[in-house]
């Protein structure tokens, strides 16, 4: 269970939910990722993964109380685990080793 | 819409998060309808997620389950228990009943090996034919069959160093065994060099045989083994799981077939085109299919039939179907009637099993009803709790199959231990051991039975009423009723077993009260054989007497008599005719020495028994029974009067007078109609397969010995195949319903403790439930005896609801079981009486445990209880 590797995808969502902290709900990850990585993400596509990787159990969430300018409706809050951590560590430790002497052109 | 599409497409809390991000994100942007839809159909991604599908929710209703079946191991294990046994019963059944007609051969590529038969008949062709068959349709010239053998079974005497026994043998044509790939275990199957007429014979033993007989030692290759009259030379032996392609009997030998005399002669004799007939096996080539061979067989059939005409050919067409269980037609049909009923009989064993889980259930349902309440309270749905309650189901019923495949395993081994053996042929062999189809019959068994248990309880979960079942007062006594039925039900379904098996056992009382016309107390009878080259007709005639005189001088013997067929188990049949001109019809017929009626105390009614003077030489006679006698002559005097004895109406046939009339009596079986029947004197028809009949006036067991030595002390070298006593004849060939007897005896006892217990669980609940009750009204002055009687009277109650609607269907179903009655009939009242009793028996006693617990209530305790 702990030697999971993550794919592209997983690694960008953990980071954007590692980088909001506390504000890590469905908007703003979505507009970090939008932001930062240049890509548009459909909601469905968001919440699959988020799912998947709590699945995994890199993640966890929970539901806030619901406010006013969401209609009455609640927000779910990731946080990543310390298991999603490792992950991304070990993920990014392997691209580093890679890339180690290589140069592109 | 799209919003309300979304919360479609993802229900529940997470489609609340997903509209309220894209409401808020919405607003942000200002606006986008076609943005907006993307992302709701992007949510399908969502909605199909792999971890979604898999719901977590049924893993967690598993979970659940098994945590409350751990918490209550006694509840879990009683209904594991009661599934396992009706489980294991039938996975049992139906391992018998999957070797018996799905079970492919154990060789390679099973499935590629097609048996040809021809409908209505035994055989499939004769050899003649059957060479014309292979040169037509086998490689290499034919494409249909990579490899097309021929074979014949029969029932007949093997002899090696001492041991002589009556055995199945396999008459085989050399590529018998490159057509079926069957490997030899030591040495080599047979060539085209040893399936030659004029070949030396040689043979392949079974392992069975090969263990047996020679001890597994090698040196068994090139000992010499009889069949019959003619030695063969051991040259290999089959690898163990190989014991024919006639399953469910195995053979002990094979031979060449072309190496039988008989064969021999028929194929030395070129008019002989119908004769000798032999049965088709063959191996489909690459991309034929049964199909296609069945229909080019028929034209090459056809084709034969044109190329060599016949006089009397059978109009059976030619069929191919996968060699797999039972062979032949008549076993097939045989075990087609058994497999049904007991197939039936389990499947009712089963039923009880799952009523009585769902009782279980039901009265666990009612303890839970508090609980099931408050999760319904705390917002768990209707299906939720439906889904919850069916979990458990699953949970028991996974358990109750593998513990019922425990069951069976050792079913089976009880099984394969009582599998019947038929006459002549020997113990039925099958292998009884639990493969991958019957596991999986197990899991469709448990599957559906876990359906069938937990659908009552299930609905009872999602039956809405909060309110009530919060009370903790609250008596379903429509809980009550449903359980009602359900034991009702129960004594019903087990009073049918119970009848059946009652039936069977009265008709096997009846038929062994069936008079057989002959004597069969202090009747022994001895199997022997004398054959060429060490004897001849006349010698052998000469040793027979020698035997005679000698048995009959021996002190305890009171007479003695030679015979050609043993009363009920080994018999043979000629056909006859008054007029030369008239057809032949078949008549059963034995060979008898003076002395035969006497010895087996046949009246005669007319004329005489043969005697001393009806040599070979002199005129041929013979004496008929009153049947024949009937049907020839039904107002004449048939002694004097001529029969001419033989089938072949343009080969030779004999004259025979008729010198005496014998009482009719029973041949084949008890049940049989009175039917035509003559006998031959031994003088004028030899014979040397006979079993010497011998009555003695104390226990026939006891003689057994002397008469052995008498036999061995006139030749060393006499082959002695058995020795039984009539009466142990006349068991064996009742083995049918005896068989059936004994295992629906087994099922039906089975039936019955389940549904005892199930009712016995009913009253003792109603006790549980009613204990405040009993305590009050024993404290207003119920005496005891009053207390008893109101709970025995419920048990009995509900048994005699459930036996009058027992009887009603066993009245309505025992008629499945005609075929075994031996004439009795199916509704006899004394079967059906005594099974019922039994059960009111047994009733009494389930009920009276709970009502002696009701009986010791303490009033005090009782009303302090709340």
């Amino acid at each position: 269970m702990s030697e999971q590797n993550l794919g592209e995808f997983e690694q960008i969502v953990l980071l954007a939910v590692l980088r909001l902290g506390e504000e890590a709900y469905g908007v703003p990850i979505r507009r970090e990722i939008e932001k930062r990585g240049g890509r548009s993400v459909t909601i469905g596509a968001l919440y699959s993964t988020l799912d998947r990787l709590e699945a995994k159990g890199c993640l966890t969430s929970w539901f806030a109380d619901p406010t006013g300018e969401r209609g009455g409706r609640s927000r779910r809050y990731f946080r990543v685990e310390p298991q999603g951590l490792e992950a991304l560590a070990r993920a990014k430790n392997v691209l580093d080793r890679m890339w180690k002497g290589v140069r592109l052109a | 819409m799209a919003e309300t599409f979304l919360r479609r497409l993802v229900p529940g809390r997470e489609g609340e998060i997903i509209v309220g991000d894209l409401r808020e994100e919405f607003a942000f942007r200002g606006g986008g309808r076609l943005w907006y839809w993307r992302q709701v159909l992007s949510c399908l991604a969502v909605r199909i997620s792999p971890h979604r599908l898999t719901a977590p929710d049924s893993r967690q209703d598993f979970h659940y389950a098994l945590r409350v079946l751990r918490r209550n191991p006694g509840y879990a294990l009683t209904a594991m228990v009661c599934l396992a046994l009706g489980i294991g019963v039938n996975a049992t059944v139906f391992t018998m009943v999957n070797e018996l007609f799905w079970q492919t051969l154990p060789l390679p590529q099973a499935d590629r090996l097609a048996m040809i038969g021809r409908t209505g008949e035994e055989m499939t062709c004769s050899y003649r034919d059957y060479i014309e068959f292979e040169r037509r349709t086998a490689e290499p010239a034919g494409r249909l069959f990579s490899g097309l053998a021929a074979f014949d079974g029969m029932a007949t005497s093997l002899d090696s160093e001492g041991v002589s026994q009556i055995v199945m043998a396999q008459a085989v044509t050399a590529n018998f065994a490159d057509t079926l790939r069957l490997p030899a275990q030591v040495g080599r199957w047979f060539s085209p060099e040893d399936d030659r007429p004029g070949s030396d014979p040689v043979a392949v033993l079974s392992d069975g045989a090969w263990t047996r007989r020679f001890g597994r030692k090698m040196s068994a290759i090139g000992q010499r083994v009889r069949i019959e009259s003619q030695w063969y030379r051991v040259i290999g032996v089959a690898p163990p799981s190989f014991l024919g392609v006639s399953p469910p009997h195995a053979a002990e030998i094979w031979i060449p077939f072309t190496s039988q005399p008989y064969v021999r002669e028929l194929l030395t004799n070129a008019g002989e085109r119908e004769r000798p007939k032999v049965q088709l096996i063959g191996r489909l080539a690459a991309g034929v299919t049964l199909r296609a061979a069945e229909a080019e067989l028929t034209s090459v059939d056809a084709q034969i039939r044109r190329e060599f005409p016949r006089k009397d050919a059978s109009n059976g067409k030619l069929t191919a179907a996968v060699a797999a269980g039972a062979s032949m037609p008549a076993a097939r049909e045989v075990a087609a009637t058994i497999a049904t009923l007991l197939l039936s009989v389990t499947g009712v064993v089963l039923l009880i099993a799952c009523v009585n889980v769902a009782n279980l259930l039901l009265s666990r349902s009612a303890v839970r009803r508090h609980e099931m309440a408050v999760r319904q309270a705390l917002g768990a749905g209707r299906w939720r709790l439906v889904r919850q309650t069916l979990a458990e189901g699953l949970v028991l019923a996974a358990g109750g199959a593998l513990l019922g495949l425990v069951v069976g395993v050792w079913a089976n081994r009880l099984l394969a231990r009582s599998l019947p053996a038929l006459p002549h042929v020997g113990k039925v062999n099958l292998d009884l051991t639990v493969n991958w189809r019957v596991a999986a019959f197990a899991a469709a068994a448990a599957l559906v039975s876990a359906l069938l248990f937990s659908l009552a309880p299930a609905i009872e979960h999602a039956r809405p009423n909060l309110t009530l079942s919060l009370q903790s007062e609250a008596r379903g006594w429509r809980r009550m009723r449903q359980r009602d039925v359900y034991v009702v039900a129960q004594v019903a379904l087990s009073l049918c077993l119970l009848i059946a098996a009652t039936l069977l056992v009265r008709a096997l009382e009846h038929a062994r009260s069936i008079e057989p016309g002959f004597a069969m107390d202090h009747r022994l009878a001895a199997r022997i054989y004398v054959s060429e080259p060490e004897y001849t007709p006349e010698t052998g005639k000469l040793f027979f007497a020698r035997l005679l005189e000698r048995v009959r001088s021996t002190p305890g013997v009171q007479s003695a008599a030679i015979s050609y067929g043993t009363p009920l188990n080994f018999g043979d049949s000629t056909c006859s005719a008054v007029d030369r001109a008239e057809r032949p019809r078949r008549t059963g017929s034995d060979i008898v020495t003076p002395g035969y009626f006497q010895t087996i105390a046949i009246p005669m009614v007319r004329g005489r028994a043969f005697d001393v003077t009806d040599r070979l030489e002199s005129p041929a006679v013979v004496v008929v029974n009153e049947t024949l006698a009937r049907r020839y002559w039904p107002d004449d005097n048939p002694i004097g009067k001529t029969v001419w004895l033989g089938c072949d109406v343009k080969g030779p046939r004999t004259m025979a007078e008729v010198v005496g009339v014998a009482k009719d009596a029973k041949y084949g079986s008890l049940e049989e109609e009175p039917r035509p029947f003559l006998y031959r004197p031994l003088e004028q028809s030899w014979v040397g397969f006979v079993a010497l009949i011998v009555e003695t006036a104390g226990d026939p067991g006891a003689a057994t010995a002397s008469l052995r030595g008498i036999m061995r002390g006139l030749d060393p070298n006499l082959r002695v195949y058995e020795v039984r006593t009539l009466e142990q004849y006349a068991e064996d060939s009742l083995w049918k319903v005896r068989w059936q007897a004994s295992l629906l005896g087994a099922f039906g006892l089975l039936a019955l403790g389940l549904a005892a217990v199930g009712l016995y669980g009913v009253v003792a609940y109603t006790v549980a439930q009613r204990t405040r009750e009993i305590g009050v009204r024993m404290a207003m002055g119920a005496q005891q005896a009053d207390v008893l009687w109101m709970v025995l009277g419920r048990g009995l109650r509900l048994t005699v609801v459930g036996i009058a609607i027992g009887l009603l269907l066993s009245a309505a179903s025992t008629r499945m079981l005609r075929s075994l009655l031996y004439g009795m009939s199916p509704l006899d009242p004394v079967a059906f009486a005594a099974a019922a009793l039994g059960w009111t028996a047994v009733a009494m006693l389930a009920s009276y445990l709970p009502a002696r617990r009701a009986m010791r209530v303490d009033p005090v305790a009782a009303l302090r209880w709340e």
